[in-house]
């Protein structure tokens, strides 16, 4: 009985889906709706207007700024809240005895070997990503999670205790608010200097201005992206 | 229909995976496996609208001395990079709020849990 509901519920949602789907355009057309309105602006003008080559940087720090502003934000609220949902109350655990620890499984040497070799590298390629995410693939954001996932896999070859002694307490708080912070910084920039909240250089001598902006904001959100995830992994690792 | 469908066989494809998705949320019992399900749904929907930018031949649009049209188009991308990084936030946080079940309850399976009540 349950497995039949469940089957008439997929198929119900699954009928409506695909007709709609095998009504749009053709996939891949360039007539398709999202192609024929603004993107062809952005392609035409976004590296002389918003100063980076890599177009998808450019939609997300410069001409909607705003909304990647809110982004960082909520990153750090879910940190936040995650903080406040398992750092609240410790006492009144009524775990079940015998759980395994951390360290009941010791890491495999081969693990460990290749993690070690390959960690400077993890690093260069995600300091690289954040640096040149304005003319290359890649930004803030992703290489946040490069970073944030060196910092996790080094929590687990070498224990917590010595992974979060290299970043200690007091840093970490300023770097898990750098992305907001950065934001902030450059919007307020941008109100002093040309009259708006996030307002980027418009002339053509200043777009070296731009560009830099968009470096600090990606080295911000870099940063503090890592700072956050990898400090949410921390928080949810408190206890074994 | 069918034909349409082959025509556009990738949108099909995050359909597909949308109700494997929903499926794992309907019949899991384990409160992780349902989340995964959610999870398994987001990415349905951002594989969806990032298809949908998608130009046959399409470069990545980044503007250098060597970039030629067609572009892919950068607005669906970019806005399933702020889309992940929400989707990011919400699995902490309802991670977390299992793991605290887990702390209360001792058991994250859903009908254990509603027996509890």
């Amino acid at each position: 009985m349950k497995r039949a509901l469940t089957v008439a519920l997929l198929v119900v949602v699954a009928i409506p889906l695909l007709y709609a789907v095998a009504q749009l355009p053709q996939h891949g057309s360039p007539m398709t709706p999202p192609y024929t309105h603004i993107s062809p602006r952005y392609l035409e003008k976004g590296p002389e207007e918003a100063g980076a080559e890599n177009i998808v940087t450019d939609v997300i720090l410069n001409y909607r700024g705003f909304d990647t502003n809110g982004e960082v934000t909520v990153i750090f609220t879910s940190l936040a809240a995650v903080c406040a949902v398992l750092l609240g109350s410790r006492k009144g655990d009524e775990r079940p005895a015998g759980e395994p620890s951390s360290s009941a499984v010791p890491v495999s040497d081969v693990v460990s070997f290749v993690v070690r070799l390959l960690s400077p590298l993890i690093a260069i390629f995600a300091v690289y990503v954040m640096l040149f995410g304005h003319i290359s693939p890649g930004g803030g954001f992703q290489s946040g999670a490069i970073l944030a996932a060196l910092v996790i896999v080094t929590t687990v070859i070498v224990g917590r205790k010595q992974a979060e002694a290299l970043v200690p307490v007091r840093i970490r708080r300023l770097l898990q608010v750098a992305a907001p912070l950065t934001f902030f910084v450059v919007g307020v920039s941008g109100l002093f200097l040309f009259g708006d909240y996030l307002a980027y250089p418009k002339t053509e001598g200043q777009m070296w201005l731009a560009t830099a902006w968009l470096i600090v904001i990606g080295i911000g959100i870099g940063v503090g992206g890592a700072a956050v995830l990898a400090s949410i992994f921390w928080t949810m690792g408190d206890d074994s | 229909m069918i034909a349409l469908l082959w025509i556009n066989l990738d949108y099909a494809a995050s359909v597909v995976l949308f109700c494997i998705g929903l499926y794992c949320v309907v019949t899991k019992n384990n409160l992780i496996k349902k989340f995964i399900g959610l999870n398994i749904m987001e990415t349905a929907v951002f594989a969806f609208i990032v298809a949908l930018g998608v130009v046959e031949g399409g470069d990545a649009p980044i503007m250098g001395a060597d970039a030629n049209a067609p572009f892919t188009n950068p607005i669906p991308q970019a806005l399933i990079l702020t889309g992940i990084v929400v989707a990011v936030s919400t699995t902490a946080l309802a991670l977390s709020l299992i793991i605290r079940i887990y702390q209360h309850c001792g058991t994250i399976e859903a009908d254990e849990l509603r027996e509890m009540e």
